[in-house]
């Protein structure tokens, strides 16, 4: 039954805009629905596959959004990043990050408006925050492997889950399939959601990550990251880097869910022994992380 | 029950059978006077599928890369597997120089994506590649083609060695590969800096109406632009043209959204792969193009190209059926070449034919073109389709096909590929 009606409201029309907008007001209008790609993104790009990136004009393009602007200097100057000279400028920023980790800043700045333009969403979008922190954290404990940093796995965790808003905006139901999905101790996540609807929030994440030119390997990983047979496939499944991301997620979602007291989810039930064998982790082992995550989950809620 | 001399997973030559099929055809090329190849292929790393997959799991792919060997070759060569992980072709009547074309050849479908159940993968293969040579016993033949598999695989696998070139540098058909990996590493670096966009090309009905605009993927890295050419049969090959596909699909879903933002309620068409449709999450992929692009199903298009047509698989009529479901159109390209037949038009739920350029192009002048054109076009109207001209590219042309009842057009004579935002001047200025 639920299916039916998911269906139905897939088509439904929105409103039809007026012709021939202006920028600024199509830009509004964008904003209050899914949006695309940031095109800062592509300007950001394009810079990148340049001999020589003009830094400055960067700098200016990314001044020009005032939060963005204030979200990259946030970010340069975290504590995460550990830099000891402090960047006063968004072409600071930028020179500190290198592009390649601040296109993905900026990705992850933007991917937050994504999230907050749906309703109830902003609990959601603080969980992956802390999630996104924590596998960052993981990384500099465990050490960098597969060619994991710790900023691939921040932005993977900030990413895993931006499916969920887009498919939330399109099915009022989406919460409740959500809901069932959690509660489910046996059958696959994103299983549960193709019972419901056609797609999956994993494979929309995907598509949405390649549409914002995030690295393949972090499509990769958000499009198979509830999935244990692929995880646990080795060489045959997806790369080792995307495989390493998905776990680090895992352990820091089930981390951050002990720290908080409430396991709404069967996730790690399902995939922690995989994600353990990932990393080499016995059980006690995983415990022992506990007291240091908590300061880290702490510091991001505040 | 399982005939004697056979592999019953396969269907192939088991051992035995090769063996005795190598001294029968031995003698024949002899007097015949023919020379005779023989071809050792092995899977690289399969041992990594059956720890992980199991015995049942590494069968299954066995089955599907002896299947699509066998297609590759069909006809031309004795196929069999010697257990294992390992075939060997026999080839009659095949000199070196093809030997190596068909070496690459399997090379090339080893190394085609393989999804079965739970189990995806790219497989890589390595061959050895052996030719006759005089009073040589049928035995040691195979024999050396297995020894130069296995210098192959020593070079680190996803090639070919031919025997007796063993100890040559640079005769081991690596050469090709390289240049492959050059373009494979260009492809991922545009998946990830923003170095794909999309071009469109206009479809104009004779009225002067935009029936539909065509998305046309454009490549450029390091300052240079990547023709699709170049793109496309190395994507195919590394399993990256599905990831091309679904950001192809995503964008082209994204900029119908913006065009009906302006009051453009224009069709876009994408086009999609073989690979793609082959896959049995097809469809997840392009309700995920539809939400994010947070359209109506009705403003995409798939345009199927021709290739897809030489194996119209359950898979593939299920997702397109699934595509039909979800409110997308189905437009077939280049209809009246290659593979594409008649029989499709009865299988595949597609609402537009797309003439093949190859006819327009030589229109108005040859009558037997025109001809074809009318007939396509009137079957066309009778199974209720759209049919749109391609590449036309002049008036004369152009005249001609509105004599024939097709419904449009498309080609440089109305309009150029264009970008995005050109895209939305242009319809602008026609409005």
């Amino acid at each position: 039954m639920v299916e039916e009606t998911t269906l139905n409201t897939a088509i439904e029309p929105a409103m039809p805009p007026p012709p021939y907008l202006e920028p600024a007001l199509e830009q509004s209008l964008r904003d209050v629905g899914i949006p695309p790609r940031p095109l800062i993104l592509d300007r950001i790009g394009a810079e990148m596959r340049k001999d020589e990136p003009d830094f400055r004009l960067l700098g200016d393009l990314i001044s020009a959004d005032v939060s963005l602007a204030a979200g990259l200097l946030k970010t340069a100057n975290s504590a995460y990043f550990g830099f000891r000279s402090r960047a006063r400028t968004v072409t600071q920023a930028l020179l500190m990050l290198g592009l390649d980790t601040a296109s993905r800043a900026v990705a992850g700045l933007a991917l937050r408006k994504v999230f907050l333009a749906v309703p109830s969403m902003e609990r959601f979008w603080d969980a992956s925050a802390r999630v996104a922190r924590v596998s960052g954290w993981l990384v500099g404990r465990l050490g960098v492997r597969d060619g994991v940093r710790p900023d691939d796995a921040y932005t993977f965790g900030l990413f895993r889950d931006c499916g969920i808003p887009i498919l939330m905006k399109k099915f009022p139901q989406y919460a409740n399939i959500l809901k069932e999905a959690d509660a489910d101790p046996d059958r696959v996540f994103t299983e549960v959601e193709l019972a419901h609807c056609p797609t999956n929030h994993a494979v929309v994440g995907s598509l949405m990550a390649q549409n914002w030119w995030l690295p393949g390997e972090i499509g990769q990983a958000i499009r198979c990251h509830h999935d244990a047979v692929i995880l646990a496939a080795g060489p045959l499944g997806i790369s080792p880097a995307s495989a390493r991301m998905a776990a680090l997620a895992q352990l820091a979602e089930f981390l951050v869910q002990r720290i908080n007291g409430r396991s709404a989810t069967h996730e790690w039930e399902k995939l922690g022994g995989t994600c353990r064998q990932m990393l080499q982790l016995d059980g006690d082992e995983v415990e022992a992380l506990l007291p240091d995550a908590e300061s880290v989950v702490l510091e991001t809620i505040g | 029950m399982d005939a004697i001399g056979f592999d019953p997973l396969t269907g192939f030559l088991d051992r035995g059978g090769c063996l005795r099929a190598a001294v029968r055809l031995t003698e024949f090329c002899r007097r015949q006077e023919k020379s005779f190849a023989v071809l050792w292929a092995d899977l690289d790393r399969f041992k990594q599928v059956n720890e992980s997959f199991g015995h049942l799991g590494g069968d299954a792919v066995i089955a599907m890369v002896a299947r699509r060997l066998g297609d590759a070759l069909a006809g031309r060569a004795e196929a069999a597997r010697m257990g294992g992980d390992e075939f060997v072709f026999l080839i009659p009547s095949c000199d070196r120089r093809e030997a190596e074309v068909i070496a690459d050849e399997l090379l090339r479908t080893i190394a085609a994506p393989v999804e079965v159940g739970n189990i995806r993968m790219r497989p890589s293969g390595s061959i050895g590649v052996a030719i006759l040579d005089n009073g040589e016993e049928s035995l040691a033949f195979i024999e050396r083609a297995d020894r130069a598999m296995l210098e192959a695989k020593r070079l680190g696998g996803g090639r070919y060695v031919v025997s007796g070139d063993e100890q040559v540098p640079g005769r081991v058909g690596v050469l090709l590969a390289r240049e492959e990996l050059v373009i494979e590493t260009q492809i991922h670096a545009a998946l990830e800096s923003g170095g794909l966009t999309l071009h469109y090309q206009p479809i104009i009905d004779f009225d002067g109406g935009i029936e539909s605009a065509e998305a046309l993927m454009r490549c450029r890295v390091d300052g240079q632009s990547l023709p699709p050419g170049k793109i496309i049969p190395v994507a195919e090959k590394t399993g990256l043209i599905a990831r091309l596909g679904e950001w192809s699909m995503l964008n082209a879903a994204q900029h119908a959204r913006r065009l009906r933002d302006y009051g453009f309620a224009t069709k876009v068409a994408v086009n999609v792969s073989r690979a793609q449709l082959t896959a049995p999450r097809f469809i997840e992929a392009l309700y995920a193009a539809l939400y994010c692009g947070d359209i109506e199903p009705e403003l995409l298009e798939l345009e199927l190209t021709e290739s897809l047509f030489l194996d119209v698989s359950e898979t593939v009529q299920a997702n397109l059926k699934a595509a039909k479901q979800a409110g997308v159109s189905l437009a077939i390209d280049d209809f009246g070449t290659g593979y594409s037949c008649l029989a499709n038009l009865k299988d595949i739920p597609a609402s537009k034919l797309k003439l093949d350029r190859a006819f327009v192009s030589v229109l108005p002048d040859d009558r037997r073109a025109l001809a074809v054109v009318r007939a396509i076009a009137q079957l066309g109207r009778e199974l209720g389709m759209t049919v749109v001209a391609e590449g036309v590219e002049t008036e004369q042309q152009f005249d001609a096909l509105a004599g024939l009842n097709v419904d449009a057009v498309q080609g440089f004579l109305h309009a150029r590929p264009m970008d995005g935002e050109a895209l939305i001047e242009w319809l602008r200025r026609r409005h």
